[in-house]
């Protein structure tokens, strides 16, 4: 951070903004900008210091510390992450474009309850799959479709899809739970061998591998930085000749895509489709973004970031079990790591 | 790194014993998962398992035991997270009280192959990986509101039960135990047993509200088989002015408000468990079996109808007021 320039008056494009929308206002020959590689750094170090401060508190505990230093507990732990982390690669999509997702707990309560009804009438697991996903692209278009056709606030219509996905959830499923007890798919998330690290349940390779892909679509792909572009400035966006209505519908879409399928992980987990399942899951989807360094206003974030920002949430959660804490301090904890992380963050834009 | 610390881990785990237990026979960390933290139900579980502690702990054997539960109230998931957190601590045994039926199947087996043993508590599992089950005969219990409810009707009426949440075991063996023994009499018609209240008393109100708006010109009995069912609906009765007899109202277990409405006359009837007992002999029951010795595969807690007539006898009374400040000061 010592390495910044001298107060620039204007705020700079972050990493991952358009650079083109944004040109630079600074007085000609001052230098201006912190070295691309800093700023890299700077970006990529912010959420995992987090991470490695949480990580660090718990092993003070010399009565904690031989159990979660170990690659079981990681392995735990990365398995705990899994759900939210899904969530968080369409949020993250959605958070930069400058919207927000309520309807994410519902969506993978929903899919999780299709998948398991397909399977309880002996479907193929393929077909099983298939409609889970379906029913998250489904939504994420009808989200998508509202948002972008309408013109309407995204709070608003993914609050009311909120209700409904998790409505059409408890009436499928009779407002029972759905066992799959017997499912292939079980095998997702199964810990396999709970005292080792190795084998990871696919489930975590799985997300891994998205994350790169994703990654890499934010990053390299014209929709990608139309993401961005759209985040950073939507009416200079449209007026750079972005189909900004039309981006939206694939930005929900994409992202319900990834609501279906953590619910899929979600119905793996706990071998049942269960109607009620997930309820606030968009916050702590929501929370691990911003830890991760987005912010609410759009054109800021990163996937990467928002992984981090779920692991952390988990190590929270466990590190928190296994000191024995009650569970109302976890609750202040985890909401004071959220406004402490963000808070670090506009600190960290602001110096720079 | 990883690999190191895990060996060096037994080291550390002598350290502490020694230390802790200084020559005596052995300690024990005894995880204890509840559904649910607010509830009085689960305080009075809590209760419980102190006591066991404290009892071992006059026998000269150090038991810790860790209290903790869901995040959210009613989250299977979370709920599974606390069981594979304390897998991964290594406790010496965890008691757990299942959310759900199938959902905990996975890591309870787990926790089993990891050498934690499990006991299972209040709710049924559907598995047979753990050690023992200590609860209360919860069909028994539903059969023994029913009957009650037949008496109070006079044999002939309309009644509701209102559901507690999807998927518990214990409140759904209850349902039916009731239901069942309704079956046997003709004249007593089921006006509704299909709304499930949630787990929150604020949800369960509403919906009490709703179906007492719906039935409410109708309805002569209602079984509500937990407590902030019990609690919500009693409230609504009051708010419909159908409290105080004219509709029977039967609960389950013994929250402080449900007492007070049982002495009131707003509640004719409650159906008791004991779980200061439950926690107790759940914690019991898993440190005897760390120290090798057998025990029971299903341990019942017992269960009461409590009315007003019959609250003040003395056995009773211990069941409606725990002696919780006793235990959790």
């Amino acid at each position: 951070m010592s390495s910044s320039a001298e107060n620039p008056k204007w705020p700079l494009p972050r990493l991952g903004s358009l650079e083109p929308l944004q040109p630079d206002l600074a007085p000609a020959g001052r230098p201006l900008r912190v070295p691309r590689p800093t700023r890299r750094l700077l970006n990529f170090a912010g959420p995992c210091l987090g991470l490695l401060l949480v990580v660090g508190l718990f092993s003070l505990s010399p009565t904690v510390r031989p159990y979660f230093l170990t690659g079981a507990n990681f392995k735990i732990i990365l398995t705990q992450t899994v759900i939210v982390a899904t969530g968080t690669l369409g949020m993250t999509l959605v958070i930069i474009s400058g919207g927000i997702d309520l309807s994410v707990g519902s969506v993978v309560a929903l899919a999780s309850v299709v998948g398991a009804l397909a399977l309880s009438h002996g479907t193929s697991p393929w077909l099983a799959v298939g409609l889970s996903l379906a029913v998250g692209v489904l939504i994420g278009l009808l989200n998508g479709a509202v948002i972008g056709g309408l013109g309407m606030m995204p709070f608003i219509v993914t609050l009311g899809m909120m209700g409904i996905a998790r409505g059409l959830a408890k009436w499928l499923s009779g407002n029972q739970t759905i066992d799959t007890a017997n499912s292939p798919l079980n095998a997702l998330m199964d810990l396999r061998d709970p005292t080792r690290l190795f084998p990871l349940p696919t489930g975590v390779w799985l997300l891994l591998g998205l994350a790169v892909v994703m990654a890499v679509v934010m990053r390299r792909t014209v929709f990608g930085r139309y993401i961005f572009a759209i985040g950073s400035n939507e009416a200079a966006a449209r007026l750079c000749g972005i189909r900004v209505q039309w981006q939206k519908v694939v930005i929900y879409t994409v992202a319900g895509l990834f609501f279906g399928l953590a619910g899929l992980m979600q119905l793996s987990r706990l071998t049942q489709g269960d109607p009620t399942v997930a309820i606030g899951l968009e916050l702590d989807v929501i929370a691990a973004v911003v830890i991760g360094g987005a912010s609410l206003n759009g054109g800021v974030g990163s996937i990467f970031g928002s992984l981090i920002g779920a692991l952390t949430m988990a190590v929270l959660r466990n590190g928190s079990n296994q000191m024995g804490w009650p569970t109302y301090m976890q609750e202040i904890i985890i909401g004071t790591v959220i406004i402490i992380a963000v808070g670090l963050d506009k600190l960290r834009q602001r110096r720079r | 790194m990883s690999a190191l610390l895990q060996r060096l881990a037994p080291g550390w785990l002598c350290l502490a014993l020694t230390l802790g237990s200084l020559g005596a026979a052995q300690s024990y960390t005894v995880a204890v998962i509840p559904k649910g933290t607010t509830h009085e139900f689960w305080q009075s579980i809590h209760a419980g398992a102190v006591k066991a502690q404290r009892e071992f702990a006059g026998k000269g054997i150090p038991v810790e035991v860790i209290w903790k539960g869901p995040l959210r109230e009613d989250d299977r998931d979370q709920q599974i997270q606390v069981v594979e957190n304390f897998m991964a601590r290594h406790v010496s045994a965890i008691v757990l009280a299942p959310l759900d039926e199938q959902a905990l199947v996975r890591p309870v087996h787990y926790a089993t192959e990891a050498s934690v043993p499990v006991v299972i508590m209040d709710s049924a599992l559907k598995s047979s990986d753990y050690v023992s089950f200590v609860a209360t005969d919860n069909y028994k219990g539903g059969q023994l509101a029913g009957e009650e409810m037949v008496k109070l009707l006079g044999g002939r009426g309309n009644v509701i039960l209102l559901r507690y949440a999807v998927g518990s075991a214990s409140t759904e063996a209850r349902e039916a135990g009731f239901l069942d023994t309704l079956k046997k009499y003709p004249a007593i018609h089921v006006l509704s047993s299909d709304q499930h209240a949630g787990a929150t008393r604020e949800l369960a109100y509403q919906t009490s509200q709703n179906l007492l708006n719906r039935f409410g010109h109708e309805v002569n009995g209602v079984f509500c088989p937990s407590e902030p069912t019990t609690i919500a609906m009693t409230k609504a009765l009051r708010d419909f002015g159908l409290a105080g007899g004219k509709v029977k109202m039967i609960g389950f277990d013994a929250g402080s408000q449900s007492v007070v409405d049982l002495q009131h006359g707003d509640v004719q009837a409650l159906v008791v468990q004991n779980p200061l007992r439950m926690g107790y002999l759940a914690v019991t029951t898993a440190v005897e079996h760390l120290q090798g010795q057998k025990v029971e595969r299903r341990i019942d807690t017992g269960v009461w109808v409590v009315t007003a007539q019959n609250m003040n006898q003395p056995e009773i009374h211990e069941l409606l007021y725990p002696p919780l400040a006793e235990y959790l000061k």
